[in-house]
């Protein structure tokens, strides 16, 4: 169990190399002169030369990668081009809005997509079925930005329940802020769930052992959670892992609408702004939290299902 | 003395209602308390359905059981509601089916899973059903159950799997085991162990037995009793002894040929030439009638009633009916 | 004509054009075709159905609400909603249908060649493929996006890059499934040579997945390159995409709100009749228990 998951660490490791070269590629050799983008087009050569100097441009390649590499691993993230100030202290202050908003988002989607979908498998093309599988459907299609911006318009504008910008401050006003973001990611999260929980627990039910725990006497609600649902939970466990990083996509979006403060609209505005150290960290961290929730996914599955725990 | 189970003119259709295809006709089987009966068939004859019917484990879309009775101990379980049935699932009647490997819980150990087919239906605490659970593994011979109890089904061999499947089954002393296929999907060896295992318990706990298979081999292994299926029907009902010599339909006789043994001297093993029907494709008369020898013109025309040869051998055939009557009539004994 | 040529190979059932057929017996499926031929008429025809140039602004009409010259009223730059709503479709549609067609065409290449010739090339193709199927989709266009800024074909550039990934995956694996099969080894040994095994009995047994696949990323890719256009990192405006309609929309949500409702909802629209097209021909693919 634990060699499991040692290994399955260890394999995170390409995928992170692979990141950061990724990103080094991208901003260094792509089209684009950072200096340029920086300081403008009418730039005085002096300061273009003084800024690649300063930001090490001028360094062969491979040096700028090894010194890149070392800074990542450090965290060494350096300062905002834009803003100046220490582009650590950017992420401390945007990261935990963005963590908030998937957790709740997360949780609501959870405690409503389960239940839902559980309910319509048991009442298989019966009406709440059908309900809900066309509730999934245009879940699945309309985009995120743009339900966000129904409710938004809603509920905020039009009658003023909700505030329109921002995060809040202190407890109570972050919740009542969270609710409209959270609730747009959440409906579809719902969606997603929904579905999954009702593919799995339809699929677990046409299994051997299910008739099994009929023939003995079980009555149908304890097949239905102890043999079915308990089944289900292993490709729900994936699922939900897929729905955290959907959750953390869809935040980019969301933050935009609501003009919540969060480690995408961070990344977003950097990228107008060609603000590449904030670009860079932004991406990072980002296909960190991937790796780490995609790593977490496979440890969860390998606890749930005895068949990888005991060996 | 009452019968345990009996099945009279039972009929199964599947499909929607408007488009539906008959899969079971009038089918009549009968269990007598402690008796060893075996249905044989091949796959499509119907068997696996009737004894799914008998514990109402049909999925009832797209299934429909649509006229008939199965009495057991005086009591139509058809008439029962369908709440009523888990009481009786796994009390009164048990059953165990083909594949071993998937019919187990994969995420639940061996001894919380014999102690639920326990706890369904008793008042006995944890010690009580532990003591029970060891007991019914030593009986169907699993060494070292103790250690066993904690493990997950995937630790087990086929084998093993298939007996812990027959422990789990006789947890309440149910007074029926219906045994579907229980051994095809394991080794020869294997088979005959728990072919074997079958035998001793019925000797040693009197319980009644439906055995379910393909192979006339196995059933001859347990069986007091065999019913012969052929396209859901019942084409013949003879005691295990009468049915071997002197079997009275020709797809029984097709199937005895079947087996290859080792006197044979044929360089080509038998085959019944032609293949099963199609559920619904036979519209009238006797679903043998284009791979049978002896078929006559009525054969095509009319389904044969099951004819009494003695008290114990009932078959359904024109021409073997016709047959013994001859001779029956011009006084010759056979 | 060599002996081997003759070699008559029995096809496999599941053809890719049985699956396409499937989808008109379905009433739903009837309505979603009916629904994307009526967008792709728009899209196709935009100049002459346009009522207005969605790029004219007029300062006098800014803001404007629907009446009988704008039927959806006009945007902050006094742009007719409605035009720059049928112009949008155009650019959402193609690079909504062009960019799975291009990550097919290179993803089922490399996916037939990895689960062909096995070996080290399969290792390397799945290694990478794993990789970056890791990543949400958004996340990786968003990088590839940030390094090459917004425009039409850089964003088919994008989303082509997103979505190879997975066409690989499904191509790999179903060739793997079919190299087993009789007839292939049957073909190998005959000594029918290798591009010909792939083009006659490799690739018309993968094209039925590959087929459901490119119809369901459609789906994506164009709610994709609406997020993208959103963000900021799509098509650019001037130039009209569903997305960055709603993007201008909102920074003017408390003038008007048409043009954000009416983008939005030929998102939904569109994205939902293309899964139910895609959906219906999966079903006919692999009847599973749904």
């Amino acid at each position: 169990m634990a060699r499991y998951i040692f290994v399955r660490l260890l394999d995170s490791i390409p995928t992170i190399f692979l990141v950061f070269t990724l990103v080094f590629i991208a901003l260094r050799i792509l089209p684009g002169d950072p200096a340029i983008a920086v300081l403008g087009d009418y730039a005085r050569p002096e300061s273009i030369a003084r800024f690649r100097e300063q930001f090490g441009l001028n360094d062969p390649l491979w040096l700028q990668f090894l010194k890149f590499l070392k800074d990542m691993v450090t965290l060494n993230f350096g300062n905002s081009f834009t803003k100046g100030v220490p582009v650590m202290d950017l992420i401390k202050y945007n990261l935990p809005y963005t963590i908030e908003l998937t957790i709740v988002a997360m949780l609501i989607g959870i405690a409503g997509g389960i239940p839902l979908g559980v309910w319509a498998a048991i009442n298989r093309n019966k009406a709440p079925d059908v309900g809900f599988r066309t509730f999934s459907l245009i879940g699945y299609a309309i985009p995120d930005f743009y339900l966000g911006a129904l409710l938004l318009i809603i509920f905020a504008l039009n009658l003023g329940l909700f505030p329109i910008t921002g995060a809040g401050s202190g407890f109570a006003e972050r919740m009542h802020h969270i609710v409209l973001p959270a609730t747009t990611l959440a409906l579809l999260k719902i969606a997603f769930i929904g579905r999954l929980a009702r593919t799995s627990l339809l699929e677990v039910l046409g299994k051997d052992f299910v008739r099994t725990a009929r023939a003995k006497g079980a009555r149908e609600p304890r097949v239905i959670y102890r043999h079915g649902l308990r089944n289900a939970l292993m490709p729900l466990s994936t699922g939900l892992g897929l729905s955290v990083l959907s959750t953390l996509s869809g935040s980019v979006a969301v933050e935009l609408v609501f003009n919540r403060p969060g480690l995408g609209r961070l990344l977003i505005d950097a990228i107008s702004e060609r603000d590449y150290p904030v670009i860079q960290a932004g991406i990072i961290i980002f296909a960190s939290i991937v790796v780490v929730v995609n790593l977490l996914m496979e440890v969860v599955y390998a606890l749930i299902d005895p068949r990888i725990r005991v060996k | 003395m009452t019968n345990l189970l009996e099945i009279n003119d039972l009929c199964v259709e599947f499909g929607p209602a408007g488009h539906a295809i008959k899969v079971l006709h009038n089918v009549n089987l009968s269990i007598a308390h402690g008796e060893a009966v075996g249905l044989v068939g091949e796959s499509g004859s119907g068997k696996s359905i009737t004894s799914l019917s008998v514990l109402r484990l049909l999925s009832e879309p797209p299934g429909r059981i649509t006229s008939g009775k199965i009495v057991f101990e005086g009591r139509n379980l058809l008439d029962l509601p369908r709440s009523d049935m888990p009481a009786i699932r796994g009390r009164e009647i048990a059953m165990i089916f083909q594949e071993p490997m998937s019919s187990l819980n994969p995420v639940m150990t061996i001894g919380a899973q014999l102690s639920e087919a326990i706890m369904l239906h008793s008042e006995q605490n944890e010690s009580q059903r532990k003591k029970r659970i060891l007991e019914l593994l030593k009986l169907v011979g699993i060494p070292e159950p103790e250690a066993r109890l904690k493990q997950y089904p995937h630790e087990f061999s086929g084998g093993m799997r298939q007996r812990v499947m027959i422990a789990m089954s006789l947890a309440c002393d149910p007074k029926l085991l219906i045994a579907d296929e229980p051994t095809t999907a394991l080794d020869v060896t294997i088979q005959a162990q728990v072919l074997d295992l079958l035998r001793q318990l019925r000797e040693r706990v009197g319980m009644a037995v439906l055995l379910i298979s393909h192979d006339l081999g196995v059933v001859a292994d347990v069986c007091d009793r065999v019913v012969v299926m052929y396209a859901g029907h019942v084409v013949e009902d003879a005691d295990i002894a009468s049915l071997f010599d002197n079997p009275k339909h020709p797809y029984t006789r097709g199937l005895l040929s079947a087996v290859p043994s080792l006197s044979d001297t044929r360089e080509r093993l038998y085959q019944i030439p032609g293949s099963v029907p199609a559920p619904g494709s036979v519209k009238r008369g006797c679903p043998f009638y284009d791979r049978c020898d002896l078929r006559k013109d009525i054969c095509n025309n009319e389904m044969p009633p099951l004819h009494a040869h003695s008290s114990t051998h009932k078959a359904a055939c024109w021409v073997t009916s016709s047959d013994a009557e001859a001779v029956s009539q011009s006084g010759v004994t056979t | 004509m060599s002996a081997v040529d003759q070699v008559r190979v029995p096809q496999e059932p599941k053809f890719a054009g049985t699956i396409v057929k499937s989808v008109f017996f379905t009433p739903a499926g009837a309505i979603a075709v009916t629904v994307i031929l009526l967008f792709a008429v728009i899209a196709i025809f935009a100049p002459w159905i346009a009522p207005h140039d969605p790029r004219a602004q007029s300062f006098l009409s800014v803001n404007a609400q629907p009446s009988s010259t704008y039927w959806l009223g006009t945007d902050q730059f006094g742009r007719d909603v409605l035009s720059r709503l049928i112009y949008g479709s155009r650019n959402s549609l193609i690079i909504g249908f062009l960019s799975p067609v291009f990550a097919a065409l290179i993803g089922g290449t490399l996916g037939v060649l990895a689960g062909y010739f096995g070996g080290i090339i399969d290792r390397v193709v799945t290694r990478i493929i794993d990789m970056l199927m890791a990543f949400p989709e958004l996340l990786l266009a968003i990088l590839i996006a940030a390094a090459l800024g917004g425009g039409f074909w850089n964003v088919v550039i994008v989303l082509t890059v997103a979505f190879t990934p997975g066409f690989a995956r499904v191509a790999r694996a179903t060739t793997l499934s079919v190299k087993e099969e009789p007839y292939v080894e049957a073909a190998i040994a005959a000594g029918v040579r290798t591009p010909m095994i792939i083009v006659r009995h490799i690739v018309p047994n993968i094209s039925a997945p590959i087929v459901v696949l490119l119809t369901l990323w459609t789906a994506s890719a164009i709610r994709l390159e609406a997020t993208l256009s959103f963000l900021g990192i799509g098509t650019q405006p001037p130039a009209a995409s569903w997305g960055n309609i709603i993007r201008e929309g909102l920074s003017n949500m408390f003038a008007t709100s048409w043009p954000i409702l009416t983008a939005g909802l030929a998102i939904t629209i569109v994205v939902m009749a293309i899964s139910i097209i895609g959906d219906t021909m999966r079903d006919a693919l692999d009847p599973e228990i749904n």
